[in-house]
C-alpha cells in the first residue's frame, strides 16, 4: 500500500508514534513465532494487503471460515478422545461422555474412540507382543462382539464414530460395517471417520506397509467408502502427527497440505472423480502455544487447501472445504507443575476457536504423565464448554479478521508454507519425501532444534526451564487394571469358540487372494475384508494376510 | 574407560508409534559421546537378548504408552539371570512420578521425567555406569 492511501490523521498518528518510542526502540527485541517468522511490535494498515479485506466467511477461498455465520448455526464438535480397557469399559465411558454433554453438530453423538496399540498394529489379545499393552492407552476391540457392543443402541444416522486406528484401518471399518448389518442396517447409515492415515509413516516410529502398497490400501478404502458409505469420512490428514513429531507450525501446514495433495493425486491416478472423494477428506491439526500464529495457521490452511482442491478439478464447494479437527498439542504439556497444563490447554483451545475449526479435542492436564483420570478428562471437556457457553468467543465468525497483525501473519505463514510445499513438490511430492526419509529428517531436526532451545532456555517452558520447583507433583494417575488383559483374552477365546471356523478360514483365504488382486491391479480388497468380518474374522486375523502381501517398512 | 565410549541400549516399544522423546534422548546421548543402539522391542525378552548381544553398559527404557511397572518387574530379574548384573538400568518418558519409587524398588537405577536436557541424563550415566547398584 502506498502512502497515498493513508489518511492525514493516520500519518499524523504514525509520526507521533515514532516520536513516542524514539528513546528506547533500539533496545527492543521483537519476537519471532515458533515457525521463526520475525514479528514487529506493532502492525498497521501498511501490513495488510487490500485483498485480505475482500473476503466473507463461507465463500471461496474460505480464509474466514467454511460457513457463512461461523458457529452461530451450530458450535464446534466436542470430540474428546477416549478409549481404554475392553469395549465394556469404553462403552460405559461413551455413556458418561454423552451425559456430560459432549456433542457434535446439532446435538449428534460424537465418539472419538482410540484403539490400544496392539489393535492399531494389528495383533489380537492372544499375541505375545500384546502383553502389557491390552486396553492400556486405548480400547481393545477386535471381534464382531466388540463392535456390536460399540454401536449398541446408538442411532447410527445421529452418531459420528471416529475410529482412531493404525494399520488396522481397513479391517476396523469392515468390522463396523458387519456390525451395522447385523442390526439390519447398511453401510450407508454409517457416520464417522476412518483415519486412513498411512502417510503418517513419514514420521511415525513403527513399521508399516511398503509405501507403494500403503497408498494403494488408502485408495482402496476411499473408493469403497465413496460407493458404499457416502456419508463416511474416508481419510484423515494427520497434521497433528507431524507437529507432535516435531514439525513447526509452518512445516505442519506445508507438509500437511503436501500430504493432502498426495492423497488427491493417488485418487486421481486410480481414476476417481475428485468430487466423489475429496470432500470426504478431513484434517486433524495440532494447536500449540503461540495463539496468533495458530489462528493464522488455521486461516491460511483453509485458503491453501481450497486452492489445491480447485486446481485438482473439484467443482463442488464442499469438496474444497478443509474440515478441521483440532487436537491440542500434547508435546507442550509438562510433568513439572502439572496443573499449569490447564492454562496451556485453555489457550490452545481458544486459538482453535478463534481460528474457526470444526471440532476440538482438548488434552487433559495430566496427560504428561498418564492417560487422563475421570476428573482431568472432565475438566478438559469443561474447558471447551466454558469457551462455548461462557466466554462469548464463538458469537462472531472469524473475529480476528481485519486485524492488521493476524492478516499479515496469515499471509506470512501462507507464503512460507507455499515455499516449503513447492520444494517438496519439486522433489516428487510428499510420497517421495516419505520414501526417501526426507520429511522425517526435516521434522526430526526441528524437534531437536526445539529441544536445544528449551535446554538453553531460549524457548521458555514455565515450570520446566523457568520458575522451576524442586519436586514433581505426585498426581495419582488413571490406571487400567491389568485384569483387563485376561478379560480381553477370554472375550477373544469365547468369540472364536462360537463361530464357524471353516467359514472364517475360507474368508481369510479370500482376503489373501484379494490382497494379490489389489497388488496386480485386478481387484479391490475392502469387499473381501467386509466378507471376512461378516464371517467372524478378527482384527488381528485379517491383518495376517495383509501383512504377508503388503510387506513391512520402517522409515528410519 | 578412555577411548571406549559408553554403550547404551535405548529400548522403546515396537508397536508404539510415538518416537519423539526416544529419538531425542538417543541423539542427545550421542551428542554426549555415547554409543546408542536404538532398539524397538516386542517383548521384554527382546530387550534382554539385545542387551546381551550388544554387550551394553546401560539399558534405557523409553515409555510413552504405559506398562513401566510391568516391564520393570520382568526385565530386572531377566537381566540378572542373563548375567547382566552390573548394567545400569534407567527409565524415562511419560511415567507418573508416583511410579518412580516403585520402579526403583524393582531395581531400576533411576527414572527421569520427560523434558529434561539430555545432558542431565548423560551426566547421571557417566557418574554411575559400571558401579554396582545400591542393594
Amino acid at each position: 500500500m502506498s502512502d497515498s492511501t493513508h489518511s492525514g490523521r493516520f500519518d499524523q498518528a504514525l509520526r507521533a508514534w515514532e516520536k513516542g518510542r524514539e528513546r528506547y526502540k533500539d533496545k527492543l527485541r521483537p519476537g519471532t513465532t515458533l515457525s521463526g517468522i520475525p514479528l514487529k511490535t506493532v502492525y498497521t494498515p501498511d501490513d495488510v494487503k487490500a485483498l485480505d479485506l475482500d473476503e466473507m466467511p463461507g465463500v471461496y477461498p474460505y480464509t474466514r471460515g467454511l460457513y457463512p455465520d461461523g458457529y452461530a448455526l451450530t458450535p464446534w464438535m466436542q470430540q474428546m478422545v477416549f478409549g481404554y480397557g475392553t469395549v465394556e469399559e469404553t462403552r460405559k465411558k461413551m455413556e458418561r461422555m454423552v451425559a456430560e454433554g459432549m456433542e457434535g453438530y446439532f446435538g449428534h453423538n460424537v465418539f472419538n474412540v482410540v484403539y490400544d496399540i496392539p489393535c492399531m498394529y494389528g495383533i489380537d489379545a492372544d499375541h505375545p507382543e500384546a502383553e502389557g499393552n491390552l486396553g492400556q492407552c486405548g480400547v481393545h476391540m477386535s471381534t464382531g462382539d466388540d463392535y456390536d457392543e460399540l454401536i449398541r443402541g446408538w442411532k447410527l444416522e445421529h452418531t459420528n464414530i471416529s475410529m482412531i486406528t493404525g494399520d488396522n484401518c481397513l479391517p476396523a471399518l469392515a468390522l463396523l460395517v458387519a456390525a451395522a448389518e447385523r442390526r439390519g442396517e447398511s453401510s450407508t447409515s454409517l457416520r464417522g471417520n476412518s483415519m486412513n492415515w498411512y502417510p503418517r509413516i513419514a514420521v511415525q516410529d513403527i513399521p508399516s506397509w511398503e509405501p507403494k502398497w500403503g497408498y494403494a490400501l488408502m485408495v482402496d478404502l476411499i473408493r469403497w467408502a465413496a460407493e458404499h458409505a457416502p456419508a463416511w469420512n474416508s481419510t484423515n490428514i494427520f497434521m497433528y502427527g507431524l507437529s507432535e513429531a516435531g514439525a513447526k507450525p509452518v512445516q505442519e501446514l506445508a507438509y500437511g497440505l503436501a500430504w493432502g495433495k498426495s492423497v488427491i493425486d493417488a485418487g486421481l491416478e486410480a481414476g476417481l472423480d475428485p468430487d466423489t472423494f475429496v470432500g470426504r477428506l478431513g484434517f486433524q491439526i495440532g494447536c500449540t502455544q503461540n495463539v496468533f500464529e495458530e489462528v493464522a495457521k488455521f486461516r491460511a490452511h483453509r485458503r491453501m487447501w481450497a486452492k489445491l482442491c480447485k486446481d485438482a478439478g473439484c467443482k463442488k464447494p464442499a469438496s474444497m472445504h478443509a474440515r478441521v479437527h483440532v487436537h491440542t498439542n500434547g508435546y507442550i504439556l509438562t510433568q513439572q507443575q502439572v496443573l499449569n497444563n490447564n492454562a496451556r490447554i485453555t489457550l490452545q483451545a481458544l486459538a482453535a476457536v478463534l481460528g474457526g475449526v470444526q471440532s476440538i479435542h482438548t488434552c487433559s492436564y495430566d496427560e504428561a504423565t498418564s492417560i487422563p483420570t475421570e476428573e482431568s478428562h472432565r475438566v478438559a471437556l469443561r474447558t471447551q464448554q466454558i469457551l462455548m457457553w461462557e466466554s462469548g468467543v464463538r458469537d462472531v465468525a472469524d473475529p480476528l479478521a481485519g486485524s492488521y497483525y493476524v492478516e499479515a501473519l496469515t499471509d506470512a505463514l501462507e507464503a512460507k508454507a507455499w515455499e516449503i510445499f513447492n520444494e517438496i513438490e519439486a522433489k516428487g511430492g510428499y510420497r517421495k519425501g516419505l520414501e526417501t526419509g526426507e520429511i522425517k529428517r526435516a521434522i526430526d531436526n526441528s524437534s531437536y532444534e526445539m529441544k536445544q532451545n528449551i535446554n538453553s532456555g531460549k524457548q521458555v517452558v514455565v515450570g520446566l526451564n523457568k520458575f522451576k520447583s524442586d519436586s514433581l507433583d505426585k498426581v495419582e494417575p488413571f490406571r487400567v487394571d491389568m485384569a483387563i488383559e485376561d478379560k480381553a483374552r477370554k472375550r477373544l477365546e469365547s468369540y472364536k469358540a462360537k463361530r464357524d471356523q471353516t467359514a472364517v478360514d475360507a474368508a481369510l483365504e479370500k482376503v489373501a487372494r484379494a490382497c494379490q488382486a489389489l497388488k496386480d491391479g485386478s481387484g479391490t480388497l475392502m469387499p473381501a475384508l467386509v466378507d471376512a468380518a461378516r464371517a467372524g474374522a478378527t482384527n488381528g486375523e485379517m491383518m495376517v494376510p495383509m501383512r504377508a502381501a503388503f510387506g513391512w517398512f520402517v522409515s528410519e | 574407560m578412555a577411548g571406549k565410549p559408553i554403550k547404551v541400549l535405548l529400548a522403546k516399544k515396537k508397536i508404539d508409534v510415538h518416537g519423539r522423546g526416544s529419538k531425542l534422548i538417543a541423539r542427545e546421548l550421542r551428542d554426549a559421546g555415547m554409543e546408542v543402539v536404538y532398539f524397538r522391542f516386542g517383548t521384554v525378552d527382546d530387550i534382554v537378548n539385545a542387551a546381551v548381544q550388544e554387550d551394553v553398559d546401560v539399558v534405557g527404557v523409553s515409555i510413552m504408552t504405559s506398562g513401566q511397572l510391568h516391564i520393570a518387574e520382568k526385565l530386572m530379574p531377566k537381566l540378572k539371570a542373563a548375567g547382566m548384573d552390573d548394567v545400569l538400568v534407567i527409565f524415562g518418558g511419560t511415567i507418573p512420578p508416583v511410579d518412580f519409587e516403585p520402579l526403583e524398588k524393582l531395581g531400576v537405577d533411576r527414572v527421569f521425567p520427560a523434558g529434561l536436557p539430555g545432558g542431565v541424563v548423560a551426566e547421571y550415566i557417566r557418574n554411575n555406569v559400571g558401579t554396582p547398584s545400591p542393594a
